[in-house]
């Protein structure tokens, strides 16, 4: 108790700004404020990779000058307002508008420092290529449209370091900090957090909010670091340790190299990511509990039990097959440990030395490739930073499933769902079908569209499902040594922007951020038709 | 609650059990219709070469008395529980197909061998679930082996009717997709079983002559005309020797296949005169809205032109999202999203109460209308959101199961995509054929759309289809509760959890073995 209130008494604390709230409502005041404040952490962000950029002397001062219009836009939208009550409609307001706004000014230093204005290609396409690499970058995606002809050695230190800070910034969440730091929001925070957090609602860590947001981070920030001395032991330099920690804890998957992992060929690196990405993979409550209490109760959680199991029977699977196929049995067994927990924990690292490789598995055969695609669409545990669908709500399908199935036998029986030892809600079952239901609208919806717009099947399908999962590779033309540049057309590409973005917000709050201002319009027209109708029935 | 009461003896001995009439009940309905096909196809078989006339009228004969002498000794009980009348529905279609793969290997149609078993099986499961994969080609005057297999296709379809018109409704999932109102002196179509069974009966035999009736007027020779009757009006697709090769007859097949894939209830509003409300059916709108759209796209998608492109791109739209799959030629370069097109549109699948597979239009539009309650929920978690289906708010049961039935369609679709791929095929072709096993669709078709031959798959390939057609024909949902309640009889009878228990104990088994 003690150990949480010294951390409590750590955090700062903000003031608030003694101005009353701008805009026409308390959600739109609170909206731009977390908004604002957001803006400063991505801000703080770019400049601590400016100075970086300048201390190395790799280029201008592009990422510094990112950093100034951003702590502009910030302040100006973060000074006059101030939060207050939040309703569901401004929950999701705040935290869709909030990452939109990341999005698109984090684009900023890839436009600045030129980094996609590559000779001959249309500014429109810089733009999509930047607003792509941001996205990819806040959502924890790691799909990236460096390529070939615009390679990522050949980018500057602190560009480098600014995209493997938007991972680490997104994969925890960016509300999450403001939560932490922003002291009026109250219960508000709880609502806030969950919006922006993967998986069915949060654990609270500690009674206060901010509190269980600041254990967040410290987890968060402490495998990080434990991430980053292991890649050090294992063999990579300080700055790649330093980057690819970063980019593994919030399982994201950028790399500062073309051949990402592919480029150490190292047995011992790949072991600590594949050990790390597991963690990554794996609820931050359990994380917590064994940072906090020394209780490690991994093994007794029913979710980690399941994804461990899933994990490792994929990779067996794949094993099997490469084996069968005539890959070597030792090349075989890393390929898969590799891939698997890679992809089944949405980073989305590539250990292919080169195309065709033991690690490149688009050129596997189809059957391994088609357990990688059911592992793209599965993802981690909930409470974790990965992506996809999630191992619970896999779990708790499946047992809805059952239950509806088992029920037109035992018609008057009541069959509740069991999660562990507790009952689950009804009320959680229904958000879980609904989800479900949506994001298999979405990947069958994308798919057309992506194919509609140039994609092949199997690329525009597994693009889907690899953005909306925020996983990384596809597969199809869109695998581990290939860029999405060179896979989707720029139209393709936005799209696919959009599905990260709704996908790493579980696809609720960016959707209603949409909804909730078209129903508020719906209804105010509603109220000034019936006031006309009333005013010429009173006339007739 | 009791609905279905089987007939037969009742007068001596003690009535079965619901699960042993259920059994009895399934191997009377599959002995009595393979016999039927077996006997009428051993009558058409002396028009043509005549070789397996006596074979099928023999074995015709047997089943048939086999199903009659089981149907006189039984002894079915006062009430068969909902879930056996699905584990009942299910046996009688496996085992239909089981006697047509038998019937299939007597008549020679696929020799006595390993490989020939695993073509009989697929072939006679293809027909039979109206999926058009099938590498069977009877010779031209085996007049008898090709109607087995259009009949089996008409079977099949006529079977998917009963499931979704006059099985599901009343036993398990689908009140609302029931046509029982009599608001406004209406004369509803399926008030109860048995007359919805002689509607569904007198509908499907009307659209398939009046079917046969169009290709005979339209130039195709009578038994040709016959056997692309049968394939269209079940959403077969397989015309067994009988080529659609003119315009004519393909713009019969389109109408015939657009007929086909319509739901019974709007075929049976129209005869009864009541087309105006028709035009209400939001489903309809969405059905024929499809078709439009889907040709359009699919004009633009390859590079069709004119009144022959026009008639191409119809036919391979109308044909995918019916389900019924009558192989046509790319007619053309296909872009990278045609071919995602003729997938997408055989996945959804035509109206709910017709003979087409698929998700089917209207559980769509539920799982949509879901989707958006739920985003509002998110909204405004205590509001009452209701789903309303043609004015009526739909029971949340009917929701809940056809969300649990997308979740199977996906998890079976992806189970045999994994199978498949693992047995041998390319990625695109392993989801193509997924797709196309639990849609019931077919033909499968590479990305620049030519049709693949699944004669050059391996073996194993072809009967991991197997199961997702099945599933797929039985609208997912029955199968799965068949396999459950076999799994649980089995375990029962053999006292399974008992002895495992006395094993754990180390007590002896037996009936004493497990209570103290």
């Amino acid at each position: 108790m003690e150990r949480w209130r010294s951390i409590r008494r750590r955090i700062p604390t903000i003031p608030l700004p003694e101005r009353g709230v701008a805009g026409r409502g308390v959600w739109a005041g609170t909206t731009r404020h977390v908004s604002g404040l957001a803006l400063l952490f991505v801000a703080a962000g770019m400049l601590l990779s400016g100075l970086v950029e300048l201390g190395a002397g790799d280029e201008g001062p592009a990422v510094l000058l990112a950093a100034a219009i951003t702590t502009v836009v910030a302040v100006a939208l973060w000074w006059p307002t101030r939060p207050g009550a939040l309703d569901h409609t401004a929950v999701f307001t705040a935290v869709g508008a909030t990452w939109v706004f990341a999005s698109v000014l984090g684009a900023l230093p890839y436009l600045l420092a030129g980094t996609f204005a590559v000779p001959g290609r249309p500014w429109a396409v810089v733009l999509a290529d930047a607003l792509f690499e941001s996205v990819s970058g806040f959502s924890a995606t790691g799909s990236t449209v460096f390529g070939a002809h615009n390679p990522i050695e050949a980018q500057g230190t602190g560009v480098l370091l600014y995209r493997q800070l938007t991972q680490w910034a997104g994969g925890m969440g960016i509300v999450v900090l403001v939560v932490m730091v922003l002291p009026a929001l109250r219960s508000s925070g709880l609502g806030l957090i969950d919006a922006e957090s993967p998986g069915v609602g949060i654990d609270r860590l500690a009674p206060r909010i901010k509190t269980t947001a600041a254990w967040f981070w410290l987890v968060y920030l402490t495998l990080t670091l434990v991430v980053g001395v292991g890649l050090l032991v294992a063999g990579m330099g300080p700055f790649d340790a330093l980057a690819h920690a970063l980019t593994t804890a919030s399982t994201g998957g950028f790399s500062t190299k073309d051949a990402s992992i592919g480029h150490w060929d190292s047995a011992a690196v790949e072991g600590v990511l594949v050990v790390a990405m597991l963690l990554g993979g794996a609820s931050f409550a359990l994380h917590s509990s064994a940072l906090r209490a020394r209780r490690f109760r991994y093994w007794h959680d029913r979710e980690f039990r399941a994804y461990v199991v899933l994990l490792g029977l994929s990779a067996a699977v794949i094993t099997v097959l490469l084996a069968g196929d005539g890959m070597g049995v030792g090349h075989a067994l890393r390929s898969a440990a590799f891939n698997v927990v890679s992809l089944g924990t949405s980073t989305g690292y590539g250990n292919a030395t080169g195309t065709g490789s033991p690690g490149d598995f688009t050129a596997w055969a189809s059957g391994p490739q088609m357990v990688l695609l059911l592992l793209l669409v599965f993802g981690g545990c909930t409470g974790s930073t990965s992506g996809g669908v999630k191992v619970m709500r896999l779990r708790v399908g499946m047992a809805h499933a059952y239950r509806t199935l088992r029920a037109l036998r035992k018609p008057r029986a009541l069959l509740p769902i069991r999660l562990g030892p507790s009952l689950l809600s009804e009320s959680i079952v229904e958000r879980i079908a609904g989800f479900m239901v949506v994001y298999g609208l979405l990947v069958v919806g994308g798919t057309v569209i992506v194919a509609a717009l140039g994609a092949d099947l199997v690329t525009a399908f597994s693009g889907v499902i690899s953005a909306l999962g925020n996983m990384g590779p596809a597969l199809g033309e869109a695998g581990p040594t290939s860029s999405f540049a060179d896979a989707y057309p720029t139209p393709a590409r936005v799209v696919l922007t959009v599905l990260m973005l709704v996908g790493r917000l579980e696809i609720f709050p960016m959707l209603l951020m949409l909804v909730a201002p078209y129903r508020r319009v719906r209804t105010a027209s509603g109220h000034a038709l019936a006031a006309v109708q009333d005013r010429l029935v009173r006339s007739d | 609650m009791a609905r279905w009461i089987p007939g037969g003896s009742t007068s001596t001995g003690r009535r079965w059990a619901s699960w042993t009439s259920a059994g009895a009940l399934a191997a009377v309905v599959a002995l009595g219709a393979a016999g039927l096909l077996a006997t009428v196809a051993g009558l058409v078989d002396l028009v043509g070469a005549g070789d397996d006339t006596a074979v099928l009228l023999v074995v015709g004969g047997l089943l048939g008395v086999g199903a009659g002498l089981l149907r006189a000794g039984s002894r079915p009980a006062e009430r068969i529980r909902d879930a056996d009348v699905l584990v009942a529905t299910v046996g009688a279609l496996v085992g239909v197909i089981v006697l047509v793969a038998g019937l299939l290997l007597a008549t020679g149609a696929a020799p006595v061998t390993a490989s020939g078993l695993v073509d009989a099986l697929a072939d006679a499961t293809a027909a039979g679930t109206t999926t058009a994969i099938g590498v069977l080609h009877p010779a031209l005057d085996d007049h008898g082996g090709r109607f087995l297999l259009a009949g089996a296709q008409w079977l099949g379809g006529l079977g998917a009717l009963m499931v979704g018109v006059a099985i599901l409704p009343f036993f398990g999932a689908g009140r609302e997709f029931a046509d029982r109102s009599r608001r406004g002196g209406r004369r509803p179509m399926t008030p109860d079983q048995a007359t919805a069974v002689r509607n569904i009966l007198a509908i499907h035999g009307s659209v398939s002559v009046l079917t046969w009736v169009a290709y005979a007027v339209a130039g195709a020779a009578p038994f040709d005309a016959l056997l692309l009757a049968m394939a269209t009006a079940s959403t077969g697709g397989r015309s067994v020797g009988a080529q659609l090769d003119t315009s004519a007859l393909q713009w019969v097949a389109i109408g015939g296949m657009g007929v086909a894939g319509t739901s019974l209830v709007v075929l049976w509003r129209l005869v009864h005169g009541r087309a105006r409300n028709l035009l209400r059916s939001d489903e309809l709108q969405i059905y024929v809205g499809l078709v439009v759209v889907g040709t359009l796209l699919f004009l633009l998608w390859t590079d069709g032109g004119g009144a022959d492109g026009l008639r191409g791109a119809a036919f391979t739209v109308t044909s995918a999202l019916t389900t019924t799959g009558f192989p046509s030629a790319p007619g053309g370069t296909w872009a990278p999203a045609a071919p995602v097109l003729v997938l997408g549109l055989a996945s959804i699948g035509p109206m709910v109460g017709s003979a087409g597979g698929g998700f089917q239009i209207l559980r769509h539009r539920i799982l949509a209308q879901s989707a958006v309650r739920e985003m509002l929920r998110q909204l405004h978690p205590r509001s009452l959101t209701l789903v309303r289906l043609g004015g009526r708010v739909a029971d949340e049961d009917t929701l809940s199961k056809v969300v649990v039935t997308q979740f199977l369609f996906v998890s079976v679709l992806f189970a045999t995509a994994l199978v498949v791929a693992v047995g041998g095929l390319d990625l695109a072709t392993a989801l193509g054929a997924a797709v196309h096993a639990i849609s019931t669709a077919g033909p499968v078709r590479t990305l620049d759309g030519a049709v693949v031959d699944p004669a050059t798959w391996p073996d194993g390939v072809r009967l991991a289809l197997l199961p997702a057609m099945v599933i797929g024909r039985l609208s997912v949902y029955p199968a799965f509760v068949a396999v459950g309640a076999g799994v649980t009889v089995v375990r029962d009878r053999a006292r399974i959890r008992r002895r495992w228990r006395s094993l754990r104990r180390g007590r002896p088994t037996g009936r004493s073995g497990g209570r103290s």
